[in-house]
């Protein structure tokens, strides 16, 4: 396992699996730290992310909007992304703002882990 | 009486204390007087910048001083209608003043003596000249000869002793000097006598005036100082109106109170006379509307009409020729008339060469108009001009109702007013690119800089200590060029004024390495692009082309363009930008760029009578909404919130303080917050100084669903008020003068 604390994000890294941690508050700076650990963990080699929120308790709007953007590189570079531990409030927003629609939920890091194994081996149609 | 004794004032109309941004000039006058080099100083005046209460607390601070300087204050005023006339006065006022200075005793100044009076009061040491000066005052008066009598009596300060001090004579409103009637031209005259005296003075007036009249004779000017009296600056005009408000008794809000600065363009003469009027009148100013009222009364009947009226016809006294100008410069300024010609203005005022003349050189004067030879630009005119003139016209020529014309004049300054403080926000909040330019200097600085796609890949989203070091250790360096001439370029191509404002994108020429030859010569055309996400290819084309398109039309064969916007440029707008070879960067970037070329240079909230009411004002950024988050769960456990509602509450305040911050062009940059509680609700307020942001403008209307794909970014912007929507129960903006308010209602609901 590959633990980085990147600037202040903390990451760690299980397969090609990298595991994102968000900070209390999600706005336009720890937004684009996670972007830029996402950015990096791609560029590393990872193929799927997971973006844990259990430390998370405010989020805002633009916050949101660079998540949807993270989802956008993510689906560029082929990769899955799975956030896990939201609260429920958490969850409402995302609902309202229709990041849910783009993104697979696991109640933690585990349950992350596991969905996006599903994922992989589920077999590709030519 | 010893100097610490003047503790009133002796010709200042306000107290010191109250005598606000013109410090630096007050100094340069008082010095210029104690300078042992008896040289003239030019005081040329801004129209409207005002320059006798400047002068009358010279005098003030100079009379208490009690030195070896005489102070000696003479304002021409439009009483005297003769050089004769007006050297007469001036005899009998510096005697005046000379005798209280002597005598220490400020209440001669103002006192209404005869010449007989001063020789008797004159202290004996004094006796040796004054008497033998009136006496031969009688003889020249009676003699016929009026050249010789005006010399003599301006030449009166000459005849001061050494031994009893240095005469500091300082002349106020020079320019009615050159308007007296007569063989003598007084203005001339001054020059003659105080040019060469070897005594310093001041000669004040309107500056395009008094430059005329000291190049007539250029012998004069190695023996002059010049010094400029532009309007106040807004943070030394807010002061003005503060204490001038406060001296009148004059209730004042900080929004009128920046209007008023803005409005006026900073000008203390009319700021001061408004405010009298406000005074006058007994009418508070805590509105807009309370403002214009009173704007459009005083332009009607009051201090600014009469200000003007005076100058109009003195410009042209009889009545048809009179209502003829004002036709035709309120049609000049209507159809932004920047060079007609000055034979189509003879026609249309029916006047004769020599008339026409004099009429122009007025309207010169006074800035209403610039006159160059051949060619008349009457856009040049204040907007206090401008509405005088137009309110003029409609009532004078046009023969509209009295009535109508006040209510339009009203409703276009309110309307107008919203956008006058805008502007000055948004110059406020924005980097000045010429200085930017200015500041190259041949200067390395990281290319990053210059390259949004690239800053994204590496410094987008660093801590700020560890971007700061990577900047420092950067290899890959550009060499800025050095700037030898930078304007804005509506200077070069006027159409590029339907694209963006004025000093949003500016033309410098440069060359490299500071080799001034045609291979190193380059042009940097430089715009800032409006945008509040990434700009998009499509976009940054049309600005480059729009650049390319003026860089052509100037001639400009070897140039730089350089694209600058908030948030960036997306990837496929940086690709094109690069493959021009021209530059783009965000604001972050620019203003890592300031730092690295050292180009670095209220809505108070209402009082409440509520009890149960909490008032809170945290600054902009700084992620300071948490506190006011942290604040309002604390009132909201109070009041039995359960979890979940008050997770959406403080959302909702994150929300509408991002919103406040990010989009109203604040001047404190501070978000003022109000919680009231009531039994069954929580009521909260958040409230910013500055401009409305255009998704208010319907006011309470909900958002509309988007339409393109286009819209989809379009919508990005609105998630802050769409998620504010749905979190509280009631939301609302409420009309303010300028800025937002924005109400917003969670409701308790017992389950």
């Amino acid at each position: 396992m590959d633990i980085s604390s990147g600037a202040t994000v903390k990451s760690h890294c299980v397969g090609t699996t990298a595991i994102v941690y968000a900070r209390d508050y999600l706005n336009k700076l720890t937004g684009e730290k996670i972007e830029r650990e996402c950015r990096r963990q791609l560029d590393s080699g990872c193929r799927a992310l997971v973006i844990d929120f259990a430390e998370t308790e405010l989020v805002n709007s633009i916050g949101i909007s660079i998540l949807l953007g993270i989802i956008d590189i993510a689906e560029k570079s082929g990769a899955q992304v799975v956030f896990s531990d939201v609260n429920n409030q958490t969850i409402a927003l995302f609902d309202m703002l229709g990041l849910t629609r783009h993104v697979a939920l696991a109640r933690n890091e585990q349950e992350a882990l596991s969905t996006l194994s599903g994922f992989n081996s589920t077999p590709t149609l030519n | 009486m010893s100097a610490a004794d003047f503790n009133g004032r002796v010709l200042a109309r306000v107290p010191h204390h109250d005598f606000v941004g013109r410090a630096d000039e007050l100094d340069r006058i008082v010095k210029h007087a104690n300078a042992q080099n008896g040289r003239g100083l030019l005081l040329l005046m801004t129209p409207s910048a005002g320059c006798s209460e400047l002068l009358r607390q010279a005098y003030d601070q100079l009379f208490k001083q009690q030195s070896d300087v005489i102070p000696l204050y003479y304002a021409f005023t439009r009483n005297e209608t003769t050089a004769v006339s007006a050297a007469i006065e001036f005899l009998q006022t510096i005697l005046q003043q000379y005798l209280a200075f002597r005598r220490k005793e400020p209440v001669l100044c103002h006192a209404a003596l005869t010449l007989q009076d001063i020789v008797e009061l004159a202290p004996s040491s004094d006796l040796e000249w004054i008497e033998p000066l009136v006496q031969m005052y009688e003889r020249i008066r009676f003699s016929n000869d009026n050249k010789a009598l005006v010399r003599f009596c301006l030449s009166a300060p000459q005849r001061i002793p050494a031994r009893s001090g240095k005469a500091f004579v300082m002349f106020d409103g020079a320019q009615l000097a050159d308007d007296l009637n007569g063989s003598v031209v007084l203005g001339a005259e001054l020059l003659r006598v105080f040019g060469r005296s070897g005594q310093a003075f001041v000669l004040a007036g309107l500056r395009r005036q008094i430059l005329d009249s000291a190049r007539a004779d250029d012998s004069y000017f190695e023996f002059l100082d010049l010094l400029r009296l532009e309007q106040l600056t807004a943070e030394e005009a807010h002061s003005l109106v503060d204490h001038v408000a406060l001296r009148h008794k004059v209730p004042l809000s900080r929004e009128v109170r920046d209007l008023l600065v803005q409005q006026f363009a900073g000008s203390p003469f009319f700021i001061t006379n408004f405010l009298q009027a406000a005074r006058e009148k007994k009418i508070g100013l805590n509105t807009y509307l309370d403002c214009e009222r009173l704007y459009v009364d005083e332009l009607l009947g009051g201090h600014s009409h009469h200000h003007f009226t005076n100058l109009l016809e003195e410009m042209a006294p009889q009545l048809g020729k009179r209502l003829r100008l004002i036709r035709v410069m309120w049609e000049a300024v209507e159809n932004d008339e920047k060079s007609a010609s000055v034979e189509s203005w003879r026609k249309r005022l029916h006047a004769e060469p020599a008339e026409l003349e004099n009429i122009l050189h007025q309207l010169h004067i006074q800035e209403f108009v610039n006159w160059a030879g051949a060619t008349v630009d009457a856009t040049t005119g204040s907007q206090t001009w401008k509405d005088y003139l137009r309110a003029t016209y409609r009532l004078g020529i046009k023969g509209d109702p009295r009535a109508l014309v006040v209510a339009e004049t009203i409703a276009d300054s309110l309307k107008r007013a919203p956008h006058t403080m805008a502007r000055h926000y948004q110059q406020l909040d924005r980097i000045d690119l010429r200085s930017v330019v200015g500041a190259f200097d041949c200067q390395r600085v990281p290319a990053v800089l210059f390259d949004y796609l690239g800053w994204t890949k590496t410094y987008k989203g660093l801590e700020e200590s560890e971007l700061q070091s990577r900047l420092a250790t950067e290899i890959n360096l550009l060499k800025l060029p050095q700037a030898v001439h930078v304007a804005s370029c509506q200077a070069f191509d006027t159409a590029i004024r339907n694209h963006c404002e004025e000093d949003r994108c500016v033309v410098g020429h440069t060359f490299n390495e500071g080799s001034y030859t045609d291979e190193q010569q380059r042009v940097w055309l430089v715009a800032e692009v409006e945008a509040k996400l990434e700009v998009d290819i499509e976009v940054a084309k049309s600005w480059f082309e729009r650049l390319e398109s003026l860089a052509r039309r100037n001639d400009f064969s070897r140039y730089h363009v350089w694209l600058i916007s908030n948030e960036g440029f997306d990837e496929a707008a940086c690709e094109y930008v690069r493959g021009r070879e021209g530059f783009c960067s965000s604001k972050r970037q620019l203003e890592l760029l300031l730092q690295q070329i050292g180009a670095t240079s209220a809505l108070q909230p209402v009082a409440t009578e509520e009890p149960d009411e909490f008032l809170m004002v945290v600054p902009m950024g700084e992620e300071n909404e948490l506190i006011a988050a942290s604040a309002v769960e604390q009132i909201a456990r109070r009041l039995t919130f359960p979890p979940q509602a008050i997770n959406q509450i403080k959302t909702a305040i994150v929300e509408a303080c991002i919103n406040a911050s990010e989009h109203s062009h604040s001047p404190d940059r501070k978000i003022y917050q109000r919680f009231r509680v009531e039994s069954d609700k929580l009521v909260v307020t958040i409230s910013s100084r500055g401009i409305v942001p255009t998704n208010v403008g319907s006011n309470n209307a909900h958002l509309s669903k988007p339409e393109s794909s286009d819209a989809a970014a379009e919508e990005r912007r609105g998630w802050g008020l769409k998620l504010i929507r749905s979190l509280m129960d009631e939301v609302e903006f409420q009309r303010v003068d300028e800025g937002t308010s924005l109400r917003m209602t969670k409701y308790l609901r017992t389950s």
